[in-house]
């Protein structure tokens, strides 16, 4: 009990310095990004009522000498109604509605590639730790040239082999145009074929550490008396190599699921440009790109908000496979 | 003559269960007093407190309350900023109390510079080595070695001279020789025996063996809980114990006379034992 | 008393890594890259002079060719590589320095200071790193954005995780006696820090440093290549911006985009192997071990058997660590059923190798190179056991021979439940059992060694360390095995608990039969509880004799020196006793 509330404790602690964080990193920042966010606005023709410019000026920050703490007031009020202002990149639709449509393309093809590779990687790592000193061994070295391969020049790479050269991947785009999106098999198919490539860069670049993870613990925990007693029982090299060792390998591999999970989110920005994928990466470039500010940071929230709702889900998952959590011990 | 007073030590720990703490009271009301040339011997099973205490001693740990008191020669209070000029302490684990990265040179020279006791580096050095010597280890051989170069009792040996060189007079052992190998252990014993009477030391010998504590001790306090149980005399205490839990500890104790003897303890008699009211040879007999 | 074997550490001379053909591997790709990125500018001229032949494919006056401006890629590679490697080592110091500061200072000075930096590395760990660093640098306007600028951004972002891993590592450091002791000697607190434990932190912190470099090239790159990088300096992300500007992949350019992304991943892969070497310093188990020996298979040659009452034979048998250290030397030895055999020795007197042998539990380097291990079976039958093929020799495995181990804390599963494990010795040997059979047994079992069989339903860490060891004894016996192996099995309780686990394994020997090899340290515990002793000394047995023998007319010196180590709790005060040194001494 103890141990949950201090997790969402914990998660609410760090949504709020998220929050937070937004709020001061444009007030801290040289230039003014208001009259630029105008000017922009200006420029395709929109009109600036006050409510809106309000609005920005309650997110960016600048010069109305109202008091930082009221400023600040009605910021969170913003945010807690998910008003994040409207998209200048998209106008006039609200930021909130542009990440509605991009949010899901991103978390189906990071969760499904996260998924992959964390099966894939702590699979092969448990194997390679538990039979120590075979040809698996060269598995390591190998994974850590993936590893450091940047993420972007890696999907170009695979772009150039499996779009350009054979021609078996569509090099661009999240599906098929001629399809309507929604609940039909063309559509599916078309993501489903869109997205490979993709995934395929996220599961190649960020198999190495899950790899690297379980098959370090492995070697550690294949010496504690436990796995030396399950060999004794006369228990099937299986049945220890999973139930005695491997669960208890994985453990810190998924107490350290916060950095992981950093990393890819990270690479999936940087691979969605690459394809110019429909998801929440291509669209905080676009963002950039135009001085979105409204929209750069509505996505940094959302993104946030994804990623620690992710993190709190997997320390969820670590009070189940290890009983000593919940007994109240520090976490 | 530096004496060493502990006053009605006091220590509670919070433990956290569930939302709610709980307090454990792990030293109840100890007191016992430490004087050159003697030894006092804190027995206990794990849990008893005996490390507490030391702890407390070493000031590594503040009491809840109560406190200990240290006198000098004079019979004045020894100011906070001199009190470990006067007392020191051996620790258990020879493998752990040695910093693996330093020399044994190291480890003897800072206590000396730190407590004025040498005053340039070249007179740290060679108070290092006849403080080797005065431990039976060859200085020349092992001052520039690191302590994976040397055995347990070797590195137990350097421990005991680094507690002796701030010139401290009331030394606290905490099961110093628990984790060594058995065949060495009375050496070391003895080596602290011999340390104590030429230094005229007064030392707290902190064990869960009876045998070492009645042969190396003057005194014997028999710890229950963080209570002192029973207290008098070594030989006394051993010979003719008079608490219930005293005589359980020394039944429990293996006696290779005692073949086929009944084995017989329930966990209710141990905690029956314990609750039974303290006893004090000095007063009592 | 543990054996620790090849594992022991050995800091300073082990503080340098050892040179294997990783390191080596690694250190020279390093070196080239860092030599390349260094001299390279100096001796291939300007990276951005333009020449009117646009994109050339490599060969000719240009090494790699050139970009869609006639610019030779060689050389802006070269300017390129400096560029990422400042920026990469930049960042590497900053979020190291920053790491050191939250991790170490927070987790020595402990208490409020400690949980508000933990609560801040944590925040700052599960904050998604890129897209802060994205909002962060689209505020900053391009002209005002330099290396400098991007540098410090990544830095303060990236140092998180390092913090956390240095604050667990500083937390098990502040509580070991050296640091205790120091405090004791009156050493102020900087000191330390700095002087004690800092300097056992120097293979973390090399190892943390070479992560953030790679994660800070690895992340300048991306933020480069999505146009955000430093504006006033040239990286390899910026150069694969401009190359994917300049559609080199659509044009076929590939030793345009190719050659800077292969630099990182070299570079990376450099560091990475130079990484693996320092993580073997910090957890020596990690270094490979040699290949596992495999042997000719033996023909069964079991050992007749010399008496009806012998369970177990042990004929001349050596145990070898990787050829070099003998730990067994032709030792025999019988296990009669029924009787408790004492095997007594110190630390590395190769009695556990010994115990493990004969259930062929020992693991490589160490090997059996001569000799035989026969069980007798109750109904008759004899096994070699050295020589029983992988299946059968599980089969064998507790349910004839069962093992006890010394560490009464960690012979547990952690994360299985009492049940979980104690079911998993009858599904694997009785799986004809039903259900409901199989948790009557289980309960029983707890029943038989006083343990409440309500706790089949805990997890280990839920009982005390006496409960814990009557469940592995329960265990043990679940198969009605013909020989226990107990290795210390009570060696790290209190003297009463200890009192009643010999109890119970006493009576239950007396009910069920079965032998016992009791191993320990604890001479006076053997010659009370067993039947005979066999003493260890250097890998030989140097003494066997029945208990009573042994205690009143000890035949090897060694035996006596043993004896006399341990005083008697009630006999005359030796004359050993506080009077110098006449026993014992430096060894």
């Amino acid at each position: 009990m103890r141990y949950y509330v201090r997790k969402f404790g914990f998660y609410l602690a760090a949504l709020w310095a998220a929050v937070t964080l937004n709020f001061f990193i444009p007030r801290m920042m040289p230039g003014d990004p208001v009259s630029i966010l105008m000017a922009k606005l200006q420029q395709r023709g929109g009109s600036v009522n006050p409510e809106a410019r309000r609005a920005y000026e309650l997110l960016l920050g600048t010069d109305t000498g109202e008091p930082l703490a009221k400023q600040y007031l009605s910021y969170l009020g913003n945010m807690l109604h998910g008003d994040f202002g409207i998209s200048v990149s998209a106008y006039p639709v609200p930021v909130s509605e542009v990440i509605a449509t991009s949010l899901p393309w991103t978390v189906v093809l990071v969760g499904i590639a996260t998924v992959l590779s964390v099966l894939v990687g702590a699979g092969l790592g448990m194997v390679a730790g538990w039979r120590r000193g075979t040809w698996l061994d060269s598995l390591v070295p190998a994974t850590t040239v993936l590893a450091a391969v940047p993420y972007f020049w890696l999907a170009l790479v695979l772009v150039a082999v499996f779009g350009s050269a054979l021609g078996w991947f569509p090099l661009i785009g999240g599906y098929d145009v001629d399809f309507t999106p929604g609940w039909n098999l063309d559509f599916l198919g078309s993501a489903v074929h869109h997205g490979i490539l993709p995934a395929l860069t996220i599961v190649i670049s960020s198999v190495g550490g899950w790899l690297l993870g379980l098959r370090n613990m492995m070697v550690s925990t294949l010496s504690e008396d436990y796995v030396l007693t399950a060999t004794a029982k006369g228990l099937p090299d299986r049945r220890v190599m999973i139930w005695y060792a491997a669960r208890n390998a994985a453990l810190p591999s998924i107490a350290g699921f916060a950095i992981s999970l950093g990393f890819v989110v990270a690479g999936s920005i940087v691979t969605e440009q690459v394809f110019s994928y429909p998801g929440i990466g291509s669209k905080l470039l676009e963002a950039v790109q135009n001085n979105d500010y409204a929209l750069m940071q509505g996505i940094f929230l959302v993104t946030t908000v994804a990623v620690l709702g992710a993190n709190l889900v997997v320390d969820l998952l670590y009070s189940v496979i290890d009983p000593r959590t919940r007994a109240g011990a520090n976490a | 003559m530096t004496t060493l007073d502990v006053k009605d030590l006091v220590k509670d720990f919070r433990i956290r269960t569930g939302l709610r703490g709980r307090r454990l009271r792990a030293v109840d009301h100890v007191s016992f007093t430490l004087t050159p040339g003697r030894t006092v011997a804190l027995v206990g099973e794990s849990g008893s407190g005996k490390s507490t205490i030391a702890r407390i001693i070493a000031r590594l740990e503040r009491p809840t309350a109560g406190q200990v008191v240290v006198q000098d020669d004079d019979g004045g209070r020894v100011p906070d900023r001199a009190y470990r000029d006067h007392v020191q302490m051996v620790f258990q684990d020879p493998f752990s109390s040695l910093n693996p990265f330093h020399t044994v040179e190291h480890h003897l020279i800072r206590p000396l510079l730190l407590h004025g006791r040498a005053r340039t580096g070249a007179e740290a050095r060679k108070k290092a080595g006849d403080l080797l010597e005065r431990v039976n280890l060859p200085a020349r051989d092992i001052v520039h070695r690191r302590p994976h170069e040397l055995s347990g009792g070797q590195r137990q040996r350097v421990a005991i001279a680094r507690a002796l060189a701030p010139g401290a007079k009331v030394v606290v052992a905490d099961e110093p020789v628990s984790m060594l190998d058995v065949s060495i252990r009375l050496g070391v014993l003895n080596l602290l025996a011999r340390l104590q009477r030429e230094e005229n030391l007064a030392v707290l010998y902190i064990t869960h063996d009876l045998a070492t504590a009645r042969h190396f001790s003057d005194d014997i306090l028999v710890l229950y809980r963080g209570r002192v149980v029973e207290r008098g005399p070594a030989d006394e205490v051993i010979l003719a114990p008079r608490h219930p839990y005293t005589r359980l500890l020394a039944a429990a104790s293996p006696d290779p006379e005692a073949r086929g003897r009944s084995f017989d303890i329930d966990a209710a008699a141990v905690v029956a034992a314990g609750e039974a009211p303290a006893y004090d040879h000095r007063i009592q007999s | 008393m543990t054996d620790l074997g090849p594992d022991s550490p050995a800091p300073r001379r082990a503080a340098l890594p050892r040179l294997s053909p990783k390191l080596v591997t690694g250190l020279a790709l390093i070196t080239a890259i860092t030599l390349f990125g260094v001299a390279g500018p100096l001796l291939l001229g300007d990276p951005d002079a333009i020449n009117d032949i646009g994109l050339t494919s490599p060969g000719g006056g240009h090494v790699l060719g050139t970009t869609q401006m006639g610019q030779d890629v060689l050389a802006q590679i070269a300017y390129a590589t400096r560029g990422s490697l400042y920026i990469g080592v930049l960042v590497g110091v900053m979020a190291t320095v920053l790491s050191a500061l939250f991790g170490i200072v927070g987790s020595y000075v402990g208490g409020v200071v400690d949980e508000a930096f933990s609560l801040f590395s944590n925040v700052m760990l599960v904050i998604p790193g890129l897209p802060l660093v994205i909002v962060i640098s689209a505020f900053v306007p391009p002209e005002q954005r330099g290396a400098w600028t991007i540098a410090v951004v990544l830095a303060i972002t990236g140092w998180a995780g390092s913090a956390r891993v240095l604050r667990a590592q500083t937390l098990t450091l502040r509580n070991r006696e050296y640091v205790l002791a120091a405090r004791v000697a009156g050493e102020p607190a900087w000191r330390i820090i700095t002087v004690e434990i800092l300097p056992n932190l120097l293979p973390l912190l090399a190892s943390q440093f070479v992560f953030s470099v790679i994660a800070a090239i690895l992340s300048e790159a991306g933020l480069s290549f999505l146009g955000l990088g430093a504006s006033n300096s040239s990286t390899l992300g910026t150069m694969l911006y401009y190359a994917q500007n300049g559609f080199a992949l659509q044009r076929g350019a590939w030793w345009w985009f190719a050659p800077p992304g292969l630099i990182i991943a070299l570079f990376g892969c450099g560091l990475a192997l130079v990484n693996f070497s320092i993580d073997e310093i910090i957890n020596p188990r990690l270094r490979a071990v040699p290949r596992r020996i495999r042997h000719p298979r033996r023909e069964p040659a079991p050992v007749g058997r010399p008496s009806q009452d012998v369970v177990v034979s042990v004929r001349n048998l050596s145990v070898t660590y990787g050829n070099t250290v003998q730990a067994v030397k032709d030792v025999s030895l019988e296990v009669r059923r029924g009787e408790i055999l004492g095997l007594a020795g110190e630390s590395g007197s190769g009695k556990t190798t010994l115990a493990y042998a004969i259930n062929r539990l020992h693991r490589p380097p160490a090997e059996v190179t001569a000799g035989s291990v026969t069980f007798h079976h109750r109904d008759g039958g004899d096994t070699d056991v050295l020589a029983l093929p992988s299946g059968e020799l599980r089969a064998f495995r507790w349910s004839q021979m069962s093992v006890v181990f010394q560490g009464a804390m960690n012979s547990l599963n952690p994360v299985m439940t009492i049940r979980a494990q104690l079911e998993d010795v009858l599904t694997t040997h009785r799986p004809r059992l039903s259900r409901h059979d199989r948790r009557a047994r289980c309960a029983r079992a707890l029943e038989l060694v006083g343990v409440d069989p309500a706790r089949l339903r805990s997890y280990p860490h839920e009982l005390s360390g006496g409960m814990r060891q009557r469940v592995m004894i329960a265990m043990a016996m679940l198969l009605d095995p013909q020989v226990m192996i107990m290795d210390e099995p009570t060696s790290a309780l209190d003297v009463v608990v200890q009192r009643g686990i010999l109890r119970e394994i006493l009576r239950l020997r007396d009910e069920l039969g079965f032998g016992i090899v009791l191993i320990t340290h604890d001479l006076p515990l053997l010659l009370e509880v067993s039947d005979r002793i066999a003493v260890m000394l250097g890998g030989e047995i140097v003494e066997c004799a029945a208990a009573e023998e042994v205690l009143a007319r000890p035949r090897h010196p060694y035996t006596r020196r043993l004896l006399g180590s341990f005083p008697s709790l009630t006999g005359e005060r030796g004359a050993f006793v506080r009077t110098g040194e006449a026993t014992g001494g430096a060894r």
